[in-house]
């Protein structure tokens, strides 16, 4: 085997002994070797980082899994910890340790923007590791620990100064973005040379079973079969698995998922309940002239269009409102136009929002914080407005806001307002384990949405049992969106683990 | 590496480098960095490029450490320095370069029939040896080769580094002459180390090589059928080889002339 012998030692002694001297002091020669001894990494096997990350209390679990990934998986992994376990402090811990060990100097990390700040601190403050945001201008050659949003990285110029750069690994948080093979990121993290690699998610899989098939495939091609195998051995429909257990097993063999029961930690309880609310009978005529629109007109036909539609009128007047408007714009005929300015007029006249008085309910029972989550701007305004005027305050927060804008937000949650009210987006990069009341308003098709948003609450700091509700109203689209949840909910169970509860059982 | 222990290293740095100590507590300590050491330790070359190039005065920096945070109710007070962070980091590496060739003469005490003492010369070379492949494991030997007989001894380091040595001989010794030229003697502890190098155990690098081709296989599999391979193909292969493929490296830590009582 080549041995590399990369040191001017021999010269500089050589010219030293010639013109004797100079020589260096023995104390520091003493010390200089104590260093070396000290830090000396004796052991193929075992961690060196935690001696040196005195700034940080690293739990069984972390240590477990970055052992895992360095020892079993050879340094390619998914961390999929359920939402809070510390799945960045893994991702630290292992890059700390093969930077220790020699054998990652660059080091490319890709986030969500919105996350971007809150890594460069992580890293920086708890492991000492020298870590910079990406900007437009900096100069990558410079720096060996990068931190980028996917949004950037995926884009010219900056995709090409990437793959210029010989990075020893790659970190990719919220990897779930990456499901989908046929988008511009997977693309180019697929082109991208991973030697080292982490995937962070905790719902690797989504929507369906090819989900995980194009995330292990980004991170090792060929370990679940490639395409044509794959479709043919593990999915008859998308839905239901035939060789279940043998693909649990073959995705475990790069998969770390910690469970917070299995974590050793004692963590409070979910209770969820699922909430049925009742139309009033003005909401229900609205709701069926909406849902006889597709035999109105072919303006209506598009089965999402109407999806849309009928989970808006679940949410509030006002989402509808938006949408049937852009609809008129479309509309033709006198019948068609007819049809739907009587629904919008029986839609302003209606007085009462069912969902939203029990929101109130449930809200001034607990007389606790309460955080609601709702996937409709236009509800969203509409339910601090509603909730004004029955004197309760509230904050509301969403994915765009920066990240003081968000610290601001967190502490009026926090010391003013007894209600938060957060658009889909928002649900990343918050943490509230000070409120343990959470209202799924509305309930997206995802069931992995409604775990993130949990998440938000239900981590390490939380003290207090954390209840769930979710708000479904009866006999309309959402009790067909609830029953989809529980089938995705049951694909990934057979296929990524059990999950801690989301619907009510 | 405790409070305590930090506190002494940098204490007998700071004195060994000649930066002045102001004040030292026993958990803090504020030192007046020379101009070296600050280009050393402090990570601003644009300041010293500056001053450099525009003939302005230098002013290298005063600092305050912090080793034990737990005796301090201010800690903006100065900058809290502890293992693993990058400042103490900094040092370990200063100290390193500081201290890589020395000479050292063994003291002894005046005979008593005015006889002066004889001392023989060493070289000693202390190596660091690194196994990489995915993994990493290190080992040191620190060799030293009499340099009038040729014998090599294991452990040079441990068996000198309590003797009572001096940068400079005293008056009363006479050091032997060098049979083996000190570059010659180099040259033979280095083909030891690399004897050593070869007869240790490589299942490591063996396992490595299995890891590597199990992988291989996998990522064929995934291209299989496919006539013309994608980059991307190539890219996951090259990845395979860097992680994989087992290297040794030598580096030669740092080593010195001894001149000791035989």
């Amino acid at each position: 085997m080549n041995i590399e012998r990369p040191t001017n030692w021999r010269e500089d002694f050589n010219r030293r002994f010639e013109e004797n001297g100079p020589w260096d002091s023995w104390s520091l020669y003493k010390m200089s070797y104590e260093i070396e001894k000290m830090n000396l990494i004796p052991e193929f096997s075992g961690l060196q980082a935690p001696k040196f990350l005195t700034n940080l209390q690293i739990l069984p679990h972390q240590l477990e899994a970055a052992k895992t990934v360095i020892e079993k998986m050879n340094g390619k992994a998914i961390l999929g910890d359920e939402v809070g376990l510390g799945k960045t402090i893994e991702a630290g811990l292992i890059l700390k340790e093969y930077m220790i060990r020699g054998l990652v100097k660059k080091a490319l990390i890709l986030v969500p923007a919105s996350l971007q700040n809150q890594w460069v601190t992580e890293l920086n403050v708890r492991f000492f590791i020298p870590a910079i945001p990406y900007r437009k201008n900096t100069p990558l050659d410079h720096y060996d620990v990068v931190i980028m949003s996917m949004d950037t990285a995926k884009k010219s110029p900056h995709r090409e100064k990437i793959y210029e750069q010989d990075y020893d690994m790659i970190i990719i948080d919220e990897a779930h973005k990456l499901k989908n093979h046929k988008t511009q990121i997977y693309e180019f993290v697929q082109s991208l040379k991973k030697k080292f690699c982490l995937l962070l998610t905790a719902t690797p899989i989504q929507n369906d079973v090819f989900e995980i098939f194009y995330l292990v495939s980004l991170l090792k091609p060929g370990h679940l079969g490639n395409f044509e195998t794959f479709q043919s051995s593990f999915s008859a429909t998308k839905h239901s698995l035939k060789e279940e257990k043998y693909l649990k097993e073959l995705v475990n063999q790069v998969m770390v998922r910690n469970r917070r029961q299995d974590t050793g930690i004692e963590w409070t309880n979910r209770k969820v309940q699922t909430i049925p609310v009742h139309f009033t009978e003005e909401e229900r005529e609205v709701y069926d002239m909406l849902y006889n629109l597709k035999n109105v007109s072919s303006v209506f036909s598009s089965s999402f269009t109407m999806v849309t539609l009928l989970k808006e009128m679940c949410s509030s007047k006002e989402a509808t409102y938006l949408t049937l408007k852009k609809m008129l714009e479309k509309c033709i005929t006198k019948e068609e136009i007819d049809y739907i300015e009587e629904i919008i007029n029986k839609l302003m006249y209606l007085e009462v929002n069912s969902k939203a008085e029990k929101v109130l309910e449930i809200v001034e029972q607990c007389n606790e914080k309460v955080l609601i989550f709702t996937e409709y701007r236009a509800t969203q305004a509409y339910l601090q407005w509603y909730l004004n005027t029955k004197g309760i305050s509230s904050v509301l927060f969403n994915g765009k806001f920066s990240k003081s804008k968000r610290d601001w937000v967190k502490q009026l949650f926090r010391e003013r307002d007894q209600v938060l009210i957060a658009t889909e987006s928002g649900g990343e990069g918050i943490n509230l384990q000070f409120c343990h009341h959470v209202i799924n308003y509305d309930l997206p098709w995802n069931p992995m949405k409604i775990e993130q948003r949990i998440g938000r609450v239900h981590r390490l700091g939380q003290e207090e049992d954390v209840h769930i509700y979710n708000l479904a109203i009866e006999n309309t689209i959402e009790q067909k969106i609830l029953d989809l949840l529980g089938d995705k909910i049951n694909v990934f169970e057979k296929v990524v683990g059990d999950l801690d509860d989301i619907l009510a059982t | 590496m405790f409070a305590p222990q930090v506190h002494e290293y940098l204490r007998t740095f700071f004195h060994e480098t000649n930066c002045e100590i102001e004040s030292d507590e026993g958990y803090m300590l504020t030192v007046q960095l020379t101009i070296d050491i600050d280009k050393k330790i402090m990570n601003r070359p644009f300041y010293w490029q500056y001053i450099e190039t525009t003939g302005s005065p230098p002013n290298p920096a005063r600092l305050t450490l912090i080793t034990d945070r737990s005796k301090i109710d201010n800690p903006f007070m100065g900058e809290i320095i502890h293992f693993g962070s990058r400042r103490l980091n900094q040092i370990f590496k200063a100290t390193k370069e500081l201290g890589a060739f020395v000479q050292m003469y063994e003291k002894v005490q005046q005979a008593e029939n005015g006889n002066r003492s004889t001392l023989t010369p060493y070289l000693c070379v202390n190596y660091k040896i690194s196994y990489y492949c995915d993994q990493t494991k290190e080992k040191m030997y620190s060799l030293g080769i009499n340099l009038v007989n040729g014998n090599i001894h294991d452990d040079f380091h441990e068996s000198v580094c309590n003797l009572n040595l001096t940068n400079e001989p005293t008056e009363n010794i006479y050091c032997l002459p060098y049979i083996i030229k000190p570059h010659r003697g180099l040259e033979r502890l280095d083909e030891m180390i690399q004897s050593i190098v070869q007869n240790d155990d490589h299942s490591w690098a063996q396992e490595a090589k299995m890891r590597w081709e199990k992988e291989q296989e996998v990522l064929d599999y995934f291209y299989e059928g496919v006539e013309e391979k994608p980059e991307s193909y190539e890219i996951e292969k090259k990845a395979l080889e860097e992680r994989f493929n087992p290297r040794i490296k030598v580096e030669i830590i740092n080593g010195g002339l001894f001149y000791l009582k035989s």
